[in-house]
């Protein structure tokens, strides 16, 4: 089957959403899959829209996009199917006293029938997860009480102990701290290399992973560029999505990208 | 003097205030925690104020024979519903601000109606509406007991077959949806059972007492317990010491059970907040330590290095 080797491909894709705002403009692209692949640019340059509207959260208001070959209107049920999905951090709600093991187990849960009994299976598969990041001390502490990089790393976690063929994460380094962001991008590496599970990233840095990625969309409401990191660590082209501040600098045989969105999480 | 107790209990008045107060610490502990959890216990104050403009409606048609059979409380569980729904819709998208002025809206729009409709309705049943808003718990009738009872059974039922959807639910409901979960049923079907359970509670015992135990007990212990579980129980006690004491106190010093029941329950809130406070602070001390021993051995590498350098 020719389409089931395109990972994500969008055509002509435009997102308006209800108050009118033109989030996504006339997108179109295609990425071969399998890949561990980074959608990158500025804070409002439709990144997450992107990734809401292959997971069948928001419509098109024109043009399609296809996951896997499935379209995000027509078969949103295969696809929740084949994805796992790790929201931006701050849309997981605190005040509820949920326990790190039952936020992992939910990867798995979610996707079965009710009353949604956790097997032992479930259980092993879950605590591994938690090994893979490191937090497998903090099995049946509350969630609520962790830190911000230590509550990403069991978000990664859930997403890990989870099944189906693309692993989709929001932000996953925002605001996290360096050994969290060190951590995570390790493990997506290695997962990703070991199960041949793809995965796509949206991140406002590409540096932390620009060693990981295979392919990189440059997104700024419409496609800005399409390549291999290497390619897309273009002066011309990044100051094309971030302006004029961004520079690339070469540092023991990689190109790095800095601009004023580096390091931390730019909300403005 | 046991005796005289035991009798006293078993005085019909008596047993359906006790019974009524567990069914109600049921409805508490199970819909309050939820709506706690997914942020919306303002809600339960919309609701019950829908459920007296509601019936204030059912009577109105009643006494004017335009619809004889339109209950009052058909007309309560009716507008309850509607108002579930509409702040459930307004606070789909986790936005708070939005569910207030839901709930702000129809607080006042149900109370207006309410209030419109006394002047057509004959003065005698005129006290049937302020009941769901005062209401007492020891003027509850068998058919009142009886529709607790099967509220309080059907929500204990979805909690049990339907906590896990509900608790995905509040903490993450983009991924539960991107996962494949009906999030919205789940939500919808929380708020609807709720909702009921709110206008049932609220003509047996009135808005003030459902609203004081709806709430402040199951956000108190959101403060305090650090698991789904023991909230859960925890409201429960909560809510049966707050209602059994101001039983007690209407028996002897002949007060309104709600009103002492409500403010016992309002005062656990305060008391949680305490021990909240209490233990963060704690919390702070032992991080400050942390950090003290750790400068400490910092600094001493730091003068290592300074010797270093000086050799």
């Amino acid at each position: 089957m020719m389409s089931s080797e395109t990972l994500l491909e969008a055509q002509d894709l435009t997102v308006r959403y209800p108050e009118g705002e033109v989030a996504l403009y006339k997108v179109s692209f295609s990425v071969k899959a399998p890949s561990f692949m980074a959608i990158i640019g500025p804070n409002g340059s439709g990144k997450s829209t992107l990734l809401k509207t292959v997971l069948g959260l928001l419509r098109p208001t024109q043009g399609s996009v296809r996951l896997l070959g499935y379209d995000s209107v027509r078969d949103g049920a295969s696809i929740r199917r084949m994805v796992r999905y790790v929201p931006q951090r701050d849309r997981i709600e605190l005040s509820v006293p949920i326990k790190v093991k039952d936020i992992v187990l939910m990867g798995r849960l979610l996707k079965k029938r009710p009353p949604r009994i956790a097997s032992r299976r479930d259980k092993k598969i879950a605590r591994e997860a938690l090994e893979r990041v490191d937090m497998d001390g903090f099995w049946d502490h509350p969630f609520n009480e962790l830190s911000g990089g230590q509550r990403q790393r069991v978000l990664v976690a859930r997403a890990l102990a989870g099944e189906g063929p693309v692993l989709m994460l929001d932000e996953p380094l925002a605001g996290t701290d360096a050994e969290s962001q060190r951590l995570i991008v390790q493990v997506l590496g290695e997962y990703h290399r070991e199960s041949g599970v793809n995965v796509v990233m949206v991140t406002h840095d590409l540096n932390p992973i620009h060693s990981l990625v295979n392919d990189v969309l440059l997104l700024k409401r419409s496609v800005v560029g399409l390549g291999r990191p290497c390619d897309v660590m273009d002066p011309a082209l990044l100051t094309q999505l971030y302006g004029p501040s961004a520079r690339v600098v070469e540092y023991a045989g990689h190109r790095y990208c800095v601009t004023r969105d580096t390091g931390v999480d730019r909300h403005d | 003097m046991i005796d005289s107790i035991v009798s006293f209990l078993a005085t019909p008045i008596v047993t359906r205030a006790i019974i009524g107060a567990i069914l109600i610490a049921v409805v508490a502990s199970t819909s309050g925690t939820i709506l706690v959890f997914r942020g919306l216990s303002f809600m339960t104050s919309g609701v019950a104020h829908a459920a007296l403009g509601g019936a204030a409606l059912g009577l109105y048609l009643q006494y004017t024979g335009i619809a004889p059979w339109f209950d009052p409380i058909l007309g309560a569980l009716t507008f309850s519903t509607v108002v579930a729904v509409i702040t459930g819709y307004a606070g789909e998208s986790g936005i708070a601000q939005k569910m207030e002025v839901a709930v702000g809206v129809s607080f006042a729009l149900s109370m207006s109606i309410a209030v419109f409709l006394m002047y057509y309705i004959p003065p005698t049943q005129v006290p049937q509406i302020w009941g769901y808003l005062i209401g007492d718990i020891l003027l509850l009738d068998n058919l009142d007991i009886v529709l607790l009872s099967g509220t309080a059974v059907l929500l204990v039922v979805l909690f049990i077959v339907f906590h896990k959807e509900f608790i995905y639910v509040s903490v993450d409901m983009e991924g539960s949806i991107a996962h494949g979960l009906n999030a919205r049923a789940y939500h919808y079907l929380m708020l609807i059972a709720s909702s009921l359970a709110i206008a049932l509670a609220t003509k047996a015992v009135g808005a003030i007492l459902v609203y004081a135990i709806m709430v402040a007990p199951a956000a108190a212990s959101n403060e305090v317990f650090r698991s789904v579980r023991g909230v859960v129980l925890s409201v429960f006690v909560i809510a049966i010491i707050s209602e059994m004491a101001g039983l007690a106190a209407s028996f002897t010093v002949n007060a309104s059970p709600s009103a002492i029941a409500g403010i016992i329950a309002a005062m656990s809130y305060v008391v949680a907040m305490q021990i909240r406070k209490f233990r963060e602070r704690a919390s702070i001390l032992a991080a400050g330590e942390l950090e003290e021993s750790g400068s400490s051995t910092a600094s001493a590498v730091g003068s290592d290095v300074l010797v270093d350098e000086a050799l």
